[in-house]
């Protein structure tokens, strides 16, 4: 489903060049759940936002579903994206000017579904917020926005799901109802899930986890 | 996700404020005056037709064809005879007067109308034709010198009358401003029963016309070959000078106003679109992780400024139309026609402005939204975009051209606003970096508020910079605009102030000067100096005769013109050049008037003879003078040194005010000069003080107008910087900083802004003044000392005001609320 080839990313630094990340191969089966762990600076984000098409390699070659990224350009990464890939994020990401409901609509309104409203308002009941569908993410708490984020991933019903972190701003015991909710969907979807984590409980759920150290592959342990 | 609807979850968020608020101002102002500006041109147009009681005439010293005529009703005119000359009119067997007789058809006037009164200077009456026959209206005074009353029988030639009514204006009157006595009107079917006008009478024969622009162009073109020697086309060109006057410079300060209103609009536009999109950043890096391409994004955001333009033209011309309708609604009376119609023509103006306005200014940001990384979802601290480019700026610039130098109309306007701005900008930027850089130096050793604030202003130096550029030619416009104004109507209040001249007295004898005077004085009404009148004709040109000219505007040249005599400069009068002779002198010079000195192509130095009465008279052009026509003062032509005209027959002339409840001094004042001719202005002057008070209150108005712009763009100004100051100084206060100091310090931040941009508008508003004044719109140009006091003032109240209210969340709201905001 995902395959990376000796992906490289550098960037520019005052006084030299700085690598990021230094050749990782990596391969991710369809409905497969991988986490990417290691320490902060080590490089998870980075090769996340590659994987999704948010950021462009300095070296290397990433595919999505058979499609090799290199040869798109931003907007056609976008189109993929908007078809295939779904997002879940740490600081959740919502927008503030938009209701619960308007926030899951935007991904269905992009990919041109003609019943958004209906689909979306399904999705937030599914997390169990459907009576909370006109309230603005400024009056919904950390767990109630990650899970309008949550809705607003599934909704399109896309192949992979990336999550940066998705319990990092989260206290524990909202941080394990997101976790299994998160896994609960994916099962459901048959999904295929990469989330970048510091959590064990969360890297644990993963049928496999990826270590990053200083911008290497490390370790891979099923 | 449609653009419609991101605008209204936009506006429910209060992001469009500014933007929105900048769009309806630009279309408001231009919509607005420029329907205000052209009706008012097309109502003084057809003004200028009343003052020719037609839109064209055909005047003639011997009777018109009648063929001509019936052309012109062919055409679709409507035509009307005049018939003007001078006869002596009796009362009974004893009482007679040399009068001005005007006998006109029955459908006279074509435009405008008469005013006429029951008695000799009773109120008057507009009605819209003249005496039926065998009836005459005449002169007020006319009856005290034949000691009649209205009902009594006048006598013209072999021809007897009714007098049924005082005539008291004529709209073509000013054409006969110097007539030589006072107004009969009679009928025209009247005149063969008089006999007095035979062939070689010193008559003038005028053919009116009026009509469609058409077909009075149709009827010119055919009778202009057919005119002979005697006969002249006339129209509109040059009547009431002082009503147009006023009115043109009210027109120039509008479109000045209008201009700088604009320009306003437009910086506030670009503040406005810059912080929607920056506040879009992360909009687009969410919608952009979703799936959204760039030209999705560029669609999504044109379409949205392509909606806001619309619905801020429909608001903005609703508003513009309202504030057109209100100044004619202030006008009221005092505007002497119907106000015509504008056209579609402004509100086509308002929307061009709105799309210029978001084209060049509001779209360059927008556009860059469609390259915003999506990453930025993953790392907010990404930098958002490329800053401004220079092809921006530029684009901007050539925007504020093209829309002040279409909408003014006026090249040497546009260019003293657009110096104004470039010096401002250049010596803010200039002072702004070295005086915040002083700041810092200062405030190292100052206490920790002021520590504080002048760090704050030194670390966001390059944006500071720019904030004072932005506030000090925000600043400098509205200045601009207080000094024209204010020197505006001050001109105007000493051009025609209360006791201006309403009367003329003419034909008064060398015997009559002392008691003339002394009746006056005994009235203690204010008057002016008699001024001598010698009537005398140009003949040669530095020994060349004049020849005929078939230019009826040179006709004054055939003219005998009224020459008088001066020691001193006359009041009002400017020397532009030569200069003016000494005192006592007996040298045989001239001093002439510009327009007529250029008409007869005449430079100082040049020798001009004269015949006066039988005598020639030689002399040498010493100066060039300057008049001011709208001044309502006697004026001459030319002025000689007083020995010069010793011993030529003269008569004098002078000018007083008399109120309107006084008129009846005349009567007295006519039974014992009957000689004197009395030409009443007190309609006309009445009417242009009237004019130019309602002309103040609308400017005023569109003043007030700009001013709103001029706040605009302060608030946007100051809102670009908000969010920074709300972070740091909520960081600040969650380390534990009082809000004393918070505040103080913001206060100290926003007040030094505001100083440095308030004195450098001040220092740019007058060297821009300057040059309007001098330049564009051709009046003096005095400094004014207070904006040194009030330019600073005013930027350090309002920006260090605006800024610190718009930072009020910080000291208001818990410190964790507003980072979360952020």
């Amino acid at each position: 489903m995902i395959k990376t080839e000796n992906l490289l990313k550098r960037v520019e630094v005052a006084g030299g060049q700085l690598e990021i990340l230094k050749g990782i191969d990596l391969e991710i089966k369809a409905s497969e759940s991988v986490a990417i762990v290691g320490a902060s600076g080590s490089g998870k984000s980075t090769l996340l936002g590659l994987m999704a098409g948010l950021d462009e390699a300095t070296d290397g070659k990433v595919w999505i579903d058979g499609v090799d990224l290199q040869q798109l350009d931003e907007d056609e990464r976008a189109l993929l994206r908007a078809e295939k890939v779904g997002f879940v994020f740490q600081s959740f990401q919502l927008l503030p000017s938009l209701t619960a409901l308007e926030n899951v609509m935007l991904p269905l309104e992009l990919a041109g579904h003609s019943d958004a409203e209906s689909r979306a308002a399904g999705f937030l009941a599914r997390v169990e917020l459907g009576e909370r569908v006109t309230h603005y993410p400024s009056q919904l708490s950390g767990g109630e926005q990650q899970r309008v984020a949550i809705a607003r991933a599934f909704a399109a019903e896309p192949v992979i799901l990336f999550a940066d972190e998705p319990t990092g701003n989260l206290d524990t015991e909202t941080g394990a109802h997101i976790i299994d909710l998160l896994f609960e969907i994916n099962r459901e979807q048959g999904t295929t899930l990469v989330l970048v984590t510091h959590e064990s409980r969360l890297a644990d759920r993963c049928d496999r986890r990826v270590r990053l150290h200083a911008g290497a592959l490390v370790e891979a342990q099923a | 996700m449609t653009a419609l609807k991101m605008l209204l979850r936009d506006w429910r968020g209060g992001e469009l404020g500014v933007l929105f608020a900048a769009l309806v101002i630009a279309v408001t102002i231009v919509s607005g005056i420029s329907a205000f500006t052209t009706r008012l041109q097309n109502s003084l147009e057809q003004e200028s037709h009343r003052f020719l009681a037609a839109d064209r005439v055909v005047s003639s010293s011997s009777a018109v064809s009648d063929s001509w005529g019936e052309y012109a009703l062919s055409q679709g005119l409507q035509v009307a005879n005049t018939l003007s000359f001078p006869s002596m009119v009796y009362a009974g067997d004893e009482d007679m007067v040399l009068a001005s007789v005007k006998a006109v058809s029955d459908n006279y006037p074509l435009r405008g109308e008469l005013l006429r009164s029951d008695q000799p200077f009773a109120a008057p009456q507009a009605i819209a034709h003249g005496p039926a026959a065998g009836t005459v209206w005449i002169d007020s005074r006319l009856f005290a010198l034949l000691d009649i009353d209205v009902g009594a029988q006048l006598t013209i030639g072999e021809a007897d009358f009714s007098v049924t009514a005082a005539i008291r204006s004529e709209p073509d009157q000013g054409s006969s401003f110097l007539g030589f006595g006072p107004r009969v009107l009679m009928n025209y079917t009247d005149i063969p029963a008089t006999e007095v006008v035979q062939v070689g009478s010193r008559v003038e024969y005028r053919l009116l016309l009026a009509g469609d622009a058409g077909a009075l162009e149709t009827t010119v073109e055919w009778l202009e070959p057919r005119l002979e020697n005697g006969e002249r086309l006339l129209d509109v060109a040059s009547s009431q000078q002082s009503i147009g006057s006023a009115l043109q410079r009210a027109e120039q300060f509008l479109l000045l106003a209008g201009s700088l209103g604009v320009v306003l609009a437009a910086v506030a536009i670009a503040l406005g679109a810059r912080r929607f999109s920056e506040r879009h950043y992360d909009y687009v890096a969410i919608m952009k992780s979703l799936g959204a391409t760039s030209g999705r994004i560029a669609r999504l955001y044109g379409s949205s400024l392509l909606i806001l333009g619309a619905a801020a033209t429909l608001l903005g011309s609703l508003l513009g139309w309202s504030m057109q309708s209100l100044f004619f609604v202030l006008f009221g009376d005092a505007l002497p026609v119907t106000p015509a119609s504008s056209g579609p023509r402004p509100y086509l103006m308002g929307m061009f402005t709105a799309l210029v306005c978001l084209a060049s200014f509001a779209w360059p940001p927008l556009r860059r939204l469609g390259k915003i990384s999506p990453l930025r979802v993953l790392r907010r601290d990404m930098p958002g975009m490329a800053q401004r480019t220079v092809q921006d700026y530029l684009v901007g610039l050539g925007a504020i051209i093209l829309l002040m130098l279409w909408y003014s109309r006026d090249v040497n306007l546009t260019l003293a606003v657009l110096a104004g701005l470039a010096c401002s900008a250049l010596v803010a930027a200039g002072a702004a970096t070295l005086l915040l850089r002083g700041g810092r130096l200062a405030g190292m050793r100052a206490g920790s508020i002021w520590r504080l604030a002048l760090a704050g202003l030194q670390r966001r130096g390059a944006a500071n910079t720019l904030q004072v550029v932005i506030f000090s030619m925000a600043i400098m416009l509205l200045l601009i605009l207080v000094l024209v104004r204010t020197s505006l109507i001050e001109e105007w209040q000493t051009q025609l102030p209360e006791g201006t001249p309403n009367h003329f007295l003419i034909n008064i004898s060398p015997e009559q000067v002392n008691p003339v005077r002394e009746a006056l004085n005994r009235k203690a009404v204010l008057s002016q100096p008699l001024y001598p009148m010698v009537r005398g004709r140009v003949t040669h040109i530095n020994g060349e005769a004049l020849g005929r000219s078939d230019d009826p505007e040179e006709g004054r040249r055939e003219r005998e013109t009224n020459l008088t005599w001066s020691d001193a400069v006359p009041p009002n009068n400017e020397i532009i050049a030569g200069s003016w002779w000494d005192a006592d002198s007996a040298q045989p010079l001239v001093s002439l008037e510009e327009g007529i000195a250029d008409s007869m192509k005449i430079k100082v130095g040049d020798t001009v003879t004269y015949t006066v009465g039988a005598r020639e008279l030689s002399v040498t052009v010493a100066s060039i003078r300057r008049l001011d026509w709208g001044s309502m003062q006697p004026n001459f032509f030319m002025v000689f040194p007083p020995a010069v005209l010793q011993g030529y027959p003269a008569t004098f002339m002078t000018s007083f005010y008399l109120g309107g409840e006084e008129k009846q001094f005349l009567n007295q004042f006519i039974r014992e000069f009957p000689t004197v001719t009395v030409i009443e202005m007190d309609v006309v002057v009445q009417q242009v003080r009237a004019i130019v008070s309602q002309v103040s209150a609308a400017i005023e108005l569109v003043l007030g107008v700009i001013l709103l712009a001029g706040a605009l763009v302060l608030i946007a100004g100051v809102q670009a910087s908000v969010d920074a100051r709300l972070l740091e100084s909520a960081i600040l206060r969650a380390l534990g900083a009082p809000r004393k100091l918070i505040l103080g310090s913001l206060v100290i931040e926003f007040g030094v802004l505001g100083l440095f941009a308030g004195s450098l508008a001040t220092l740019a508003a007058e060297l821009s003044v300057y040059i309007l004044q001098t330049q564009a719109l051709d009046m003096s140009y005095q400094p004014s000392p207070l904006l040194w006091f009030l330019g600073p003032l005013v930027g350090i109240t309002l920006i260090g005001g605006l800024g610190v209210w718009n930072c009020r969340r910080v000291i208001s709201s818990p410190p964790l609320t507003v980072l979360r905001e952020l």
